[in-house]
């Protein structure tokens, strides 16, 4: 991989937890992070990001390693310096190797070796039967401003989609008073909207707030919504190059009671 | 009541609602047939403020929009928590904002504020209204003999030359200059502290009237709050007082659309008597150095500040010296007087606090010893110069 820095502030995006899974597949890298079984997020790079990945097909490559050890080992340069890496994994047990090279020094090289354990199981939240309700695709930064300026003391963020004029309306609740902002599918900061019927659903403020890292980083979101209330957020990453980094969230929802 | 307030007006408004914050937790909202004002009053009564925003700050302005028969208008108090939740950022506010309607949803009773944003977003606040009173402070402005109209940034700079932890400040109105300085409390170690004085000549000031020389205290929270307001706007600051334990009242106003009242209690100086002062004298000297080390570094970066610090301590050490002022300590007329209010004078806690502080300290018990066996405490006493007069034998002979 020519550079390892868009990985590491990808990494540091998702780091609200200690270990992440670290999976390799065939189609990329993936490592998922998990927050009380609420909230699923995961950093994807596709095989395109590297200019050389060779992984065995006939296993599956996975185990958990620790989040802040791995950014760290790819900051080593500091974070101004731009390093080539090389990452290597034997076998389930073995050590994650790195090794990286800074671009600016030449025969300078520093080889990581970062023990990984074996991957706890990872929930999947997927319901294939749960058909895609409505999906929404905003300009990333914009959304952030809309998620920085809600109020930090309430905890339920009410969405509602509707094919009607206001097409997106996010409440919330503080101590006595709610707050409601409503976006057209006219406004610039929507790109697409398609929803079918009307839809309310509820999430935990606190579960939304873990994106706002990555979507700091992004420039695209898409907000999907399946049938039974679960939100699957995707963002692309800003980059300047042609390949495409990922990160995905999925947020189960809050049910009435 | 209905409102609409255009973009840039906006950010005067949640300029106004932040510096309202610092004073108090509670915004009471009031709208006459021309005007809306906005007031605050501090949780311990010795500040408040109150913000009158003309008919022309709005772009429509209608104060009975929803029964002609309402000749009252809209008075109601809401949490300030709430309004400021209205208004997150008000630096970039005039970037986003391009409208907001501000309406009174009688039957809900809440207030709406409604923000038309850029990109088609509308952002609508709910405010639960938490009374239905208005509130009015009392107190006396113009007719005063201090009054003095500085620029917000003379002021300014010279506040920034205080101590993050200096919580009030003394003005000394002279006929000359006026002087700010820290307030020292009296039971604090002089040589932990450090004093602060800048002095600031007539001459920089836009208008001086000192018709009476006075000293007056205050809180440094609230006037630091007033300031930033102030420089948000560019404005100037007129200042009106009168004499210790009145308050003084901080005008900030554009002519037509917008004036602004703080008015803040002031306390008396602190009694210290001499003989502390005396005792502690080399100590005073100490930090006074370090003080003027401090402030020749400031002014060197402000030369047209003109600040000097006064080194010789006779000049200093009226700090010490009792101002005897007939009136109470405590300013009664000072924002007690509530219209629609049941509350009734409150003596203000800061004041009677220093009430104590006027008691003189009782003897020490060191000093009774020292006069009884005064001999023993000298550096010549010598105990083998003593002649040894034996008043009463060893009862046992061994």
């Amino acid at each position: 991989m020519e550079s390892g820095k868009t990985l590491c502030s990808l990494l540091k995006a998702i780091q609200f937890q200690e270990c992440a899974v670290f999976c390799a597949m065939p189609e990329g890298l993936k490592l998922t992070v998990e927050e009380g079984k609420c909230v699923q997020a995961s950093a994807y790079i596709p095989a395109d990001n590297f200019t050389e990945y060779h992984v065995r097909d006939e296993v599956d490559v996975m185990f958990k390693i620790s989040i802040a050890v791995l950014a760290e080992c790819l900051n080593i340069f500091g974070s101004g310096e731009e390093s080539s890496l090389k990452m290597y994994y034997r076998c389930e047990g073995s050590p994650l190797l790195l090794v990286l090279q800074p671009q600016s020094v030449h025969n300078v090289m520093t080889d990581c070796e970062i023990s990984t354990q074996t991957a706890d199981s990872l929930l999947d939240l997927r319901d294939e039967d749960a058909e895609e309700v409505a999906k929404l695709i905003l300009k990333a930064p914009a959304f952030l401003g809309l998620l920085v300026d809600l109020e930090r003391s309430c905890d339920v963020l009410e969405l509602n989609l509707s094919p009607e004029h206001p097409n997106v309306s996010i409440v919330t609740y503080g101590m006595q008073d709610r707050s409601c902002i409503d976006v057209p599918k006219s406004s610039d900061m929507v790109q697409s909207f398609s929803c079918e019927e009307p839809i309310t659903l509820k999430y935990q403020l606190h579960h939304i707030r873990l994106i706002m890292k990555a979507l700091a980083l992004s420039t695209k979101v898409v907000l999907r919504f399946s049938s039974n209330g679960l939100l699957l957020l995707q963002l692309k990453l800003e980059k300047e190059d042609q390949k495409q980094m990922f990160s995905e969230f999925y947020i189960v929802p809050l049910l009435d009671d | 009541m209905k409102c609409h307030v255009p973009g840039p007006n906006v950010k005067v408004l949640g300029r106004t609602i932040h510096a309202l914050a610092r004073f108090g937790d509670e915004l009471y909202l009031e709208s006459l047939a021309d005007c809306i004002l906005l007031r605050t009053l501090n949780a311990s009564e010795s500040a408040y403020a109150m913000l009158k925003f003309n008919r022309n700050f709005f772009s429509y302005f209608n104060y009975n929009y929803y029964s002609t028969e309402d000749n009252e208008g809209l008075k109601c108090k809401i949490s300030m928590k709430s309004a400021l939740n209205c208004f997150k950022s008000p630096a970039h506010m005039d970037k986003q904002v391009e409208n907001l309607e501000i309406k009174l949803d009688p039957e809900q009773c809440k207030l709406i504020f409604q923000f038309k944003c850029k990109h088609g977003i509308v952002k609508t606040h709910f405010i639960s209204i938490l009374d239905s009173k208005a509130m009015e402070a009392v107190y006396t402005k113009d007719l005063v003999p201090n009054r003095i109209t500085s620029s917000q940034r003379i002021l300014s700079e010279a506040i920034g030359n205080f101590q993050n932890s200096d919580d009030q400040v003394t003005l000394e109105a002279l006929a000359q200059s006026v002087l700010l300085r820290n307030y020292i409390d009296a039971n604090v170690d002089l040589s932990k502290i450090i004093r602060t004085q800048i002095n600031i000549r007539s001459v920089e000031f836009d208008s001086y009237i000192i018709g009476f020389e006075t000293i007056i205290t205050f809180t440094m929270k609230e006037f630091k709050a007033l300031l930033a307001f102030a420089e948000a706007l560019s404005l100037p600051i007129q200042l009106q007082f009168e004499s210790t334990g009145k308050p003084v009242v901080f005008i900030i106003h554009n002519g037509s659309t917008i004036e602004a009242h703080f008015v803040l209690a002031t306390s008396k100086p602190d009694n210290v008597t001499q003989g502390t002062s005396t005792q502690n004298s080399s100590r005073v000297e100490k930090s006074k150095r370090k003080d003027s080390n401090l402030e020749q570094g400031s002014a060197s970066k402000k030369l047209h500040l003109d600040m000097e610090v006064s080194k010789c301590l006779d000049e200093d050490s009226h700090l010490f010296n009792f101002v005897d002022i007939p009136c109470d300590i405590v300013d009664k007329n000072n924002c007690d007087n509530i219209v629609n209010s049941e509350k009734t004078c409150v003596n203000n806690s800061v004041m009677s606090a220093m009430d104590c502080d006027n008691i003189p300290a009782s003897p020490t018990s060191r000093t009774m010893i020292k006069s009884v066996f005064q001999r023993c405490f000298e550096s010549t006493f010598d105990p083998r110069s003593i002649q040894r007069v034996v008043l009463a034998e060893n009862s046992d002979s061994e």
